[in-house]
């Protein structure tokens, strides 16, 4: 017998395609995100095409919310995906931080 | 490969590692492509090679070709890392003819002897039957033997030379990617304990040892393909270390959802699942930084030219951060959380994200390096693509990109027809696999699987013939 805690709902049988194509497009737009701001960050975008990439963070988190309804995740699941979206929000940052800053510290 | 351009022993060595994982490489695509024959004509070679052969040769063949292609990347970076010729480097060769043979031997037994009794000396002469790791107890033993010479060879040459970040991360990463592959030469009477083990190998090396290597791989590929700064390079790599280790340690546990272990696994795999496609997305950032600062470097000096010294090497490279993010990544992450993983365990899914990662994650930089090696032998200032090597790279990543999505709509109809609506019984599982959408998936998985067939032999024309190709810069 599965634990109610971790498995406690059947996926609706329609809910099967939505449930891939989120969470595959977490990653898709995620990968579109950091890689906007990363662009954004060596001058290979213009500035104000970083709103852009923050509206693709939005669409990250929000197919997550979906991914994981749709799934009926438990509490601990439900923290987990945010934490990975959260996390996924500040790894550009932290990355580009860190790499900047070696950078300069080397060239200058 | 010629190699009057070769300044090392150590490189020449790899050469030879380079050329086995070639031909074992053209060996797993030519088994894949008979098994994928025998989805859609059953009958196919019945009785002399069945399915069950086929598909062992086809997925032992792939993790061999790539540890040899990990061996020779190793002792092609050595010298320029370390500055000095790789320590025990005639044991090393010595020991490469030694890893051949028994690899020739095995492919041998496997084809001709296929089966034995059922007891231990199948074991011990035949194969140990555990997916992957296949190879008979024997050739465990003398695969151990290889993996320490080489572990050797690296410490040995590491200590004494210089200790780049590279090789220092290189060190640890394979003396753990070595001592891994302990967790899988032992037998006991409980297939769940069994099980843990070997996905201590599978699962540690694909996600956690594989990746760091991965890793190091990229990072001296940027240094000698754009010349990336080494202190970026290097100060990335241990982020990227600390992130794979992180969560590809723990994310162990989407393994153990339904093999009989403890429910908190459950818990564990959800959490770090979740996490692991982080540090994918982050060697995607790595990449474009690190091209983006040194070609808009070499931009603002007003130096128009491509800072890329060897264009085949760095389409494959590229193709590698694209590849992993989208195989490992993407078709890793739809399926690895326990709620849906319950519906598309050991369906074609698995097979699909198999095919990409393995291919997105390790053959592309893998081949990648194959172009860095060819183009040291012959001497060459700036390597540029041929037809061959645009044919084959195209073929391939089309032909596997076809095949993952021909995979994944099998596993999809596995998934609403065997899984949810008949509930995994037995006719359940050849309901889903008579249908149409599955059998028609699989006649283009087979399509697929022959024109990566066919994408391979352009590119062992092209390492074999580019070297001497005069549109080089030399």
């Amino acid at each position: 017998m599965i634990d109610q805690v971790v498995v406690h709902s059947e996926i609706a049988l329609n809910d099967f395609l939505p449930i891939f194509v989120s969470s595959a497009l977490v990653l898709v737009f995620g990968g579109v995100y950091v890689g906007i701001y990363t662009a954004v960050k060596v001058k290979l975008l213009k500035p104000w095409t970083m709103s852009i990439a923050y509206l693709f963070w939005l669409l990250t988190a929000y197919c997550l919310y979906v991914m994981g309804s749709l799934m009926h995740v438990d509490a601990f699941t439900a923290k987990a995906l945010v934490i990975a979206a959260i996390g996924l929000f500040l790894l550009p940052f932290a990355v580009y931080y860190m790499q900047h800053r070696v950078h300069e510290e080397n060239e200058h | 490969m010629a190699n009057n351009h070769l300044t090392s022993e150590s490189k020449q060595l790899a050469t030879w590692y380079f050329t086995f994982a070639a031909i074992l490489f053209g060996a797993q695509l030519l088994f894949g492509l008979v098994a994928a024959i025998q989805y859609v004509m059953p009958g196919f070679l019945y009785g002399l090679l069945d399915f069950s052969i086929a598909r062992i040769l086809h997925i032992n063949a792939l993790v061999v070709w790539m540890v040899f292609a990990m061996f020779g990347s190793v002792y092609w970076l050595l010298p320029d890392e370390t500055g000095i010729e790789t320590i025990g480097i005639k044991i090393g060769k010595l020991i490469y003819w030694v890893f051949v043979a028994a690899i020739v031997v095995v492919v041998l037994v496997y084809l001709f002897i296929q089966v034995g009794p059922a007891d231990p000396t199948t074991i011990w002469f035949i194969t140990e039957g555990r997916e992957y790791i296949e190879a008979p107890r024997w050739a465990d033993w003398g695969i151990v033997v290889v993996a320490l010479t080489f572990v050797a060879n690296l410490f040995l040459t590491g200590m004494k030379g210089n200790r780049s970040g590279i090789v220092t991360v290189l060190m640890a990463d394979m003396i753990a990617f070595a001592g891994l592959y302990l967790a899988g030469m032992f037998f006991t009477d409980n297939i769940t304990v069994d099980q843990y083990w070997w996905w201590w190998v599978i699962h540690l090396w694909v996600e956690a040892t594989w990746e760091v290597f991965v890793g190091s791989i990229a990072a001296y590929g940027l240094i000698t393909m754009i010349g990336a700064h080494r202190k970026v390079v290097e100060m990335w790599l241990w982020i990227e270390v600390a992130m794979l280790f992180g969560s590809g340690i723990l994310g162990l546990g989407h393994h153990y959802f339904w093999i009989g272990t403890p429910e908190y696994w459950w818990e564990i795999g959800a959490l770090f699942s979740a996490l692991e496609p982080l540090p994918l997305v982050a060697m995607f950032i790595h990449v474009l930084y690190d091209w983006g600062k040194t070609q808009g470097g070499q931009d603002e000096r007003g130096e128009n030219k491509s800072v890329i010294t060897n264009k085949p090497a760095f389409t494959w490279f590229v193709l590698n951060a694209f590849g992993n993010f989208l195989g490992a990544g993407i078709w890793g992450f739809f399926h690895t959380l326990p709620q849906v993983n319950l519906y598309t365990h050991g369906t074609q899914f698995t097979s699909a994200h198999g095919h990409l990662a393995f291919f997105g994650a390790y053959a592309t930089i893998l081949v990648g390096m194959m172009y860095i090696a060819v183009q040291g032998t012959n001497g060459i200032k700036v390597m540029k693509h041929t037809k061959a090597s645009l044919w084959a790279v195209s073929m391939i990543t089309g032909g596997v990109v076809g095949m993952t999505v021909a995979l994944t709509i099998a596993g999809y109809v596995q998934v609403l027809v065997s899984r949810a609506q008949m509930g995994a019984t037995w006719a359940a599982y050849f309901d889903g696999q008579s249908g149409v959408w599955f059998t028609q998936a699989m006649d283009w998985r087979l399509i697929m699987g022959a024109i990566t067939f066919l994408g391979f032999v352009f590119l062992a024309k092209d390492l074999l013939t580019t070297g001497k190709n005069p549109v080089h810069e030399r």
